[in-house]
């Protein structure tokens, strides 16, 4: 079945609640989304549940879309929502454990990597706080413009621009990239 | 014409820029069932969602059957009573109390039915 563009589909989705249609908006933008939840959380299993998550919320928020951005910055504000929330949700969850002696227990969703899995990518992201990070993967893994990540995060295009300045510029010094080299 | 200037300003990229795109691009990642696996999940939860209301009416129904068949019994006569005085030719044909009670559960029942097959 040929489907058309993701507005026509959008469209289909919220007037009708066809499940196929959406199947088909998830099947094209599935790699996006779950590539950027991978980079955020640095565990690939914690990335695609909170994928099928954030994927679930867009069906019932679908109505929210006004067509005025592409869908896909639609889509990463939805996934970068669902991971703050889940952050949030895990770290209320260790401090009920820390209050009632449970320290031991509590276990971090983001998987140590071993250290023939680290990449560089690993190490430039590593360095960047949550908010960079979000914001520099958004921008260079996901081709979004500034004016799409502002809507994504909430945030004003300024605030933005000086977000992936200073990212880089983290990234410049600590690993003494200069000119067009790294390393 | 503004946003073409700031588009164009952001595509003006440096070579950290290009480099940064580089490092961060990635292969594109297999559904493999993924999509599939939502779709279901969203189609269960919308039958759950059109069964919850007519289950809910049932049950309600149910439960309310004998209150609801006792307030009838204390207004019946009242009722046969003033449609005697004011009507006399339908007193004689007024349902009985039991029917009443089904007909109206039926009633709800066939109205949410008809609301989730319209869904």
């Amino acid at each position: 079945m040929a489907w058309g563009e993701d507005h026509e589909l959008v469209a289909k989705v919220v007037s009708t609640q066809d499940t196929q249609a959406f199947g088909e908006l998830i099947r094209r933008h599935q790699s996006h989304v779950r590539n950027f939840l991978r980079k955020l959380t640095g565990d690939f299993n914690a990335a695609d549940d909170l994928a099928q998550d954030c994927f679930m919320r867009a069906w019932d928020k679908l109505h929210t879309y006004s067509g005025s951005g592409s869908f896909i910055g639609w889509l990463l504000k939805v996934a970068y929502t669902t991971f703050l929330q889940s952050k949030r949700k895990s770290k209320r969850y260790a401090e009920i454990l820390e209050q009632v002696g449970h320290v031991s227990v509590v276990e971090s969703r983001t998987h140590t990597l071993q250290a023939d899995e680290v990449t560089d990518l690993d190490k430039f992201l590593a360095v960047l706080s949550e908010e960079e990070r979000a914001i520099m993967v958004m921008s260079y893994a996901c081709g979004l413009s500034h004016r799409e990540i502002s809507d994504a995060t909430s945030m004003p295009v300024g605030s933005v621009k000086s977000v992936i300045f200073r990212g880089k510029e983290k990234i410049r010094t600590s690993f003494d990239i200069k000119d067009h080299q790294h390393g | 014409m503004i946003s073409k200037i700031i588009n164009m300003a952001e595509r003006m990229k440096d070579e950290q820029d290009r480099l940064l795109e580089s490092m961060f691009e990635s292969s594109p990642i297999a559904d493999n069932g993924f999509s599939r696996s939502i779709v279901r999940r969203i189609r269960r939860k919308l039958w759950i969602r059109r069964l919850i209301l007519p289950a809910a009416v049932l049950l309600g129904g149910l439960v309310a059957y004998q209150p609801l068949a006792a307030l009838i019994k204390t207004l019946y006569p009242l009722l046969q009573n003033i449609t005697g005085d004011f009507l006399p030719s339908i007193s004689g044909s007024l349902p009985s109390l039991q029917l009443i009670v089904t007909g109206a559960l039926l009633l709800a029942v066939a109205l949410f039915s008809l609301n989730m097959i319209e869904d």
